[in-house]
């Protein structure tokens, strides 16, 4: 189990990650989302030890994270960083033996994992002549290698085909069903909502909301969509409900509480017909417009 | 497990990249092929040691060409004169004007003349001339009653060599084994730094970088890096050396060997120190370049002081070459060629040793916490200075 508590670091006055808290338990994978410049990868960099925080510290199991913690976690970092001029094999083995391996796995590993991902024919093909999807393979490979105890995945899926994708994640899953945390950042909502088992909201360098994304739509606010036979302009006047928008028989509204909708519903069928009445459920998207607001 | 410590697995990597780098491969090949070539080529075009066939008429030319031969024998065994057997002196010239053979030697004592056919060759005409001289004066001596030892008594110039080691070298010699020193070292020192610092650059480039840095401490990233090239550089170099020593020997040059030995085992641990206490900044080089692109602007302090060491290795005389054999780095230039002109005292060359191991513990220091410092700068390029303040994170 990965905690972060307090995490922080700042460049001079700036302060790209502030007070940063979560925790990644064993067997979840945790999405991390934000916008450009929210300090998910400063966070991620904090992590893996690349760069020091500024206050706060990162715990594994219970203890402060040591380097030999950290030779067991697997790094994706945002940027992608291979040798362009080796071959792809030597290259995984090479960070594989880094990892600790012996030569012999490290190699029989890599290969396995490249012919799984359809890399099998290029074994011998130097980075910088794969297309860039299949780079992006290379280096997911790279972070898996030496049965890692952590996965940290900065940006994992940027840039992969669908088909990718679900290749990718598979291979995740089977790291969280042995009970490795895993971690990863996107801008891809949809994706992180799809996979992940909780949410990490990163804004500003501030945690503004974590949890699964069901917590996240429970604490959205409550909306119903009314559309009903003649026009809704009466709804303005309604007790305890907030318009939120207005189009002739159509209406978006945000009442105060559970009561408040449903007294909102017998006014409308008390004035005429009801064709809808919805419990509005916010995408992770309008979630996330919310509290990055 | 691996039982393997890092470093090795770095300096393994950065030996077998290079080694399977078809540049490197071809550039060292040349190398070798060009060093056989000024070796071997002007024995190839000399067309090795020098035979001559002199036509004879009678016993006593045959006598003098023996004498000549033995004389020419003397001073380089493959080389030979030999008498050929010819009729008359009209079957001498036409052998001769034919050229079936390069002189003839005709006449008798007292009146010896020697034909050729525009020129007799050197070698030939200053054996022959001394043999001819010699039988006469020996035929003079006796006439007088006296022996040719007897006029010659007293008549040779003892040599006596007070250069301390004797082994020392002077002359052209010295001058192109002083040179060739100074510039492997040189080309060696510009092309493996390079080297370094380029690989540095691209692990910062491709940001793998971070992999690497979150699996193994960054000291251990350097130390394999510097090591491994050192291998190379050192292996270069040693095949260069030995290709020149086997080639000397097989060209005839060995005569020079004795001293030539003793200046490379000299050699050897200044280039090795030399080497070593550049390759650190030339680490911290590559790490203050953030693009391959900047790598010119970061390592010209380390080319331009390269330069003129090399310079100043070749031309400097007297004092200043003295001091400067002592100066760390400079005296992998100086220090050697004064072992070669044989004017160092055993102390001197140990000193200077010394010195450029102490200066390398420094640069080696300096040259690692720079390059922790701005390894994981990632934006633009840091001049030395702005490096040097960076905090450690």
């Amino acid at each position: 189990m990965l905690e972060l508590h307090g995490l922080s670091r700042s460049y001079g006055e700036h302060r790209a990650v502030d007070e940063v808290s979560f925790t990644v338990p064993d067997g979840r994978m945790v999405g991390f989302v934000g916008g450009n410049g929210a300090g998910k990868t400063t966070t991620m960099r904090m992590i893996m030890g690349v760069l020091a925080p500024t206050a706060g510290e990162v715990r594994w199991d219970g203890e402060p994270v040591t380097r030999a913690d950290r030779v067991r976690f697997g790094y994706m970092p945002e940027e992608r960083g291979l040798y362009p001029k080796q071959p792809v094999l030597a290259q995984l083995t090479y960070l594989g033996q880094l990892h600790g391996m012996p030569q012999a796995s490290a190699r029989e590993r890599s290969e396995e994992l490249l012919t799984r991902f359809g890399l099998g024919e290029r074994l011998t093909s130097k980075v910088e002549t794969l297309s860039l999807g299949n780079q992006q393979r290379a280096q997911i490979i790279a972070s898996v290698l030496g049965d890692p105890k952590m996965l940290v995945l900065d940006e994992p899926f940027s840039g992969l085909d669908p088909a990718a994708v679900d290749q990718m994640s598979a291979l995740l899953r089977e790291h969280t069903a042995n009970g490795t945390p895993v971690l990863f950042s996107s801008h891809q909502l949809d994706l992180v909502d799809r996979l992940c088992d909780s949410i990490v909201v990163l804004h500003a360098g501030r945690v503004v909301a974590q949890g699964t994304s069901e917590d996240l739509r429970a604490s959205a606010p409550l909306r119903y969509r009314l559309v009903t036979t003649g026009d809704t302009g009466w709804v303005r006047g309604a007790a305890g409900v907030q318009v939120i928008d207005l189009d002739g028989p159509s209406a978006l509204v945000q009442p105060e509480d559970e009561e408040s909708a449903q007294r909102l519903l017998v006014d409308a069928v008390a004035r005429g017909g009801v064709r809808e009445f919805s419990r509005i459920r916010p995408t992770l998207s309008e979630i996330y417009r919310e509290v990055a607001a | 497990m691996s039982t393997l410590a890092p470093w090795t697995l770095v300096a393994a990597r950065e030996i077998q990249v290079k080694l399977t780098d078809k540049n490197f491969l071809v550039g060292t090949a040349l190398t070798l092929v060009l060093l056989l070539g000024a070796m071997f080529l002007p024995a190839l075009i000399g067309g090795g040691a020098p035979s001559y066939d002199v036509a004879v008429t009678d016993e006593s030319a045959t006598g003098v060409v023996d004498q000549a031969q033995e004389s020419l024998q003397a001073a380089d065994e493959e080389s030979a004169i030999t008498a050929v057997d010819v009729t008359d002196r009209a079957a001498a010239e036409t052998a001769v004007l034919d050229g079936d053979v390069d002189a003839a030697l005709v006449g008798g004592p007292g009146a010896w003349e020697l034909l050729h056919d525009g020129g007799a060759p050197t070698g030939l005409d200053g054996a022959l001339s001394e043999a001819v001289s010699a039988s006469a004066m020996a035929a003079n001596a006796e006439a007088a009653g006296t022996t040719v030892a007897d006029l010659t008594a007293g008549s040779d110039l003892a040599q006596v060599d007070l250069a301390a080691d004797g082994g020392a070298m002077t002359g052209p010699l010295a001058f192109v084994l002083g040179f060739a020193f100074a510039m492997l070292f040189y080309f060696a020192a510009l092309m493996f730094g390079m080297q370094i610092a380029n690989s540095v650059v691209e692990e910062k480039q491709s940001r793998i970088i971070e992999i690497l840095a979150a699996k193994i401490p960054t000291r251990q990233l350097l130390m394999g890096k510097v090591l491994g090239n050192t291998v190379l550089a050192f292996g270069q170099l040693a095949l260069i050396a030995a290709v020149s020593l086997v080639g000397l020997t097989v060209v005839d040059l060995d005569v020079a060997l004795p001293g030539l030995t003793q200046a490379i085992l000299w050699y050897l641990p200044f280039f090795l120190v030399g080497f070593l206490a550049l390759a650190c900044v030339w680490a911290a080089a590559g790490a203050l370049a953030s693009r391959t692109e900047d790598l010119q602007q970061t390592t010209m302090p380390l080319t331009m002081v390269l330069v003129v060491l090399f310079v100043i290795g070749l031309y400097l005389e007297g004092a200043w070459q003295q001091v400067f054999s002592f100066v760390p780095v400079a005296s992998t230039f100086v220090m050697p060629v004064r072992i070669i002109e044989g004017d160092t005292a055993i102390w001197e060359p140990v000193l200077a040793l010394a010195l450029a191991l102490a200066f390398c513990a420094l640069t080696i220091t300096l040259g690692s916490r720079l390059y922790e410092r701005a390894l994981l700068h990632t934006s633009g390029s840091l001049s030395w200075r702005r490096a040097m303040s960076l905090s450690k994170d």
